[in-house]
């Protein structure tokens, strides 16, 4: 007898949302169990301390349980909408600090753009891979990038500056940064395809 | 070719995707993304690419009591999303959400509730609920003058949808849809004024494509209430959605979407 048998049929990532639609908790705890740790990992690069991240981990759980009856399997995947709205959840708190510490007129529409749009998430765009194996992959897709090309879009994802405020931050023409974003997503975009499953046409 | 001020889709997308685009490219882009299928599979698939960025974050471990945490937060807002599955015996909400509704309707109509927090208390509806029930009792007498409304909301054809904003999760629509009327209400919470000569407008996805609906602006609490608006029919509906517009609205959107929600006949 091999230690473990054929790994036991887990609940897809999607049915846990399911479940979770229909007021099922332990959804919830199952989906923590295996996504907990990442979110907070891109909370924490994001907001930079602890508690915070940790107040963004929960808000971020709490909106996955308010919203789980919208989100439609056919439109991506869990690990993407989760990330996004993580990252989201996370800027609004570096954004609401900022906003605390110089009081400034808001606009709603002054901020740079995470408008999603009518189209989320594409079909199993994020396909199920072992976490460490993801980890790895994505790292050395993230190795092919040229350290300014990774810094422009570490910049972008993760701290929610535009390219104008990238260009300010960097004392770069913002042409040069275009380039960059433009060129290291493309990068990215090759490196990472094998990730994804191609859409049916 | 592509100059400065006149960037290829391509340039755009990537950055649009990462969320690096100033208010005004995304409204352009927006625009533009509208119009193309193409465009819109690029954005899919990049923005995927801008989630892996975080996945491929290592892990870090937050404190042993966090999942506790997240799980007690959960607890707080016992009330089921939207289409929670419960069928109840009667109607098509469960009667623990006509509470809610009630709950929200009566903070339309600017009863004094004591909130609290309201975004906890509105994500929650828990207090809500409890406050609701004592407003209610205090209070029959002005509803009497609301019962239309009341109906309306009530009404066994009505069915509830919810619009949010992306990037905050404070601001809200809840749109009552009575598909045998063809009518809806709309109650907006947390919304935040507009500059003069701006109106916010509401919009129904058809077939793919805006149709323009009615405008408002929000009172000075953050809520709106606009009622008798009129569904598009005689096509599939598949979203409502909110810009900000010149006052007395567009024929096109002209702004990036601020709230969105999915529609979904039953």
């Amino acid at each position: 007898m091999p230690d473990r048998a054929p790994s036991p049929p887990a609940p897809a990532d999607s049915d846990l949302i399911a479940k979770a639609a229909a007021g099922d908790e332990r959804a919830i705890a199952s989906l923590y169990d295996r996504f907990g740790g990442v979110l907070y990992a891109v909370a924490y690069r994001i907001v930079g301390q602890r508690a915070d991240a940790e107040e963004v981990v929960i808000e971020a759980f709490a909106q996955v349980w308010r919203e789980a009856a919208r989100f439609e399997p056919s439109r991506g995947s869990v690990a993407g909408w989760l990330a996004m709205i993580a990252r989201s959840r996370a800027l609004d708190m570096v954004r609401a600090r900022t906003r605390r510490e110089r009081i400034t007129s808001s606009a709603a529409a002054d901020q740079p753009g995470d408008s999603p749009g009518m189209s989320a998430w594409r079909p199993d765009a994020v396909r199920a891979l072992d976490d460490a194996e993801r980890r790895s992959r994505i790292r050395e897709a993230l190795d092919t990038l040229s350290p300014p090309q990774r810094q422009a879009i570490e910049l972008a994802y993760f701290e929610g500056l535009s390219q104008s405020e990238i260009a300010e931050r960097l004392q770069e023409p913002l042409g040069t940064i275009k380039t960059r974003v433009r060129l290291g997503m493309q990068k990215l975009r090759e490196c990472l395809r094998t990730f994804y499953l191609e859409p049916g046409t | 070719m592509t100059g400065p001020g006149q960037d290829s889709v391509h340039d755009l997308a990537a950055a649009y995707a990462l969320g690096a685009l100033s208010a005004e490219e995304v409204q352009r882009f927006e625009a533009f993304l509208a119009t193309s299928p193409a465009a819109q599979r690029e954005v899919a698939e990049l923005r995927d690419v801008a989630a892996l960025l975080a996945l491929g974050q290592s892990e870090a471990t937050p404190s042993a009591d966090l999942r506790d945490r997240v799980l007690a937060r959960i607890g707080e807002s016992k009330v089921t999303p939207l289409s929670a599955a419960q069928r109840p015996s009667r109607g098509r909400v469960p009667p623990l959400y006509w509470g809610a509704l009630a709950a929200s309707v009566l903070l339309s109509l600017g009863l004094t509730l004591s909130l609290g927090k309201t975004r906890t208390e509105l994500t929650g509806l828990k207090g809500a609920l409890a406050a609701a029930g004592a407003a209610l009792a205090e209070t029959r007498e002005s509803l009497a003058s609301r019962e239309s409304t009341l109906d309306k909301l009530f009404a066994p054809s009505v069915r509830l949808y919810q619009l949010t904003a992306s990037g905050d999760p404070e601001p809200g629509i809840q749109l009552f849809w009575d598909e045998k009327r063809n009518t809806a209400i709309i109650h907006g919470y947390q919304i935040k004024p507009v500059p003069s000569g701006k109106e916010y407008q509401l919009w129904f996805i058809k077939d793919g494509k805006p149709v323009p609906s009615v405008t408002f602006t929000p009172e000075s609490t953050g809520h709106v209430r606009v009622e008798e608006i009129q569904v598009p029919r005689d096509g599939a509906l598949s979203a409502a959605a909110v810009t900000v517009e010149p006052a007395g609205g567009s024929p096109q959107p002209t702004s990036p979407i601020l709230m969105v929600g999915e529609l979904k006949k039953s």
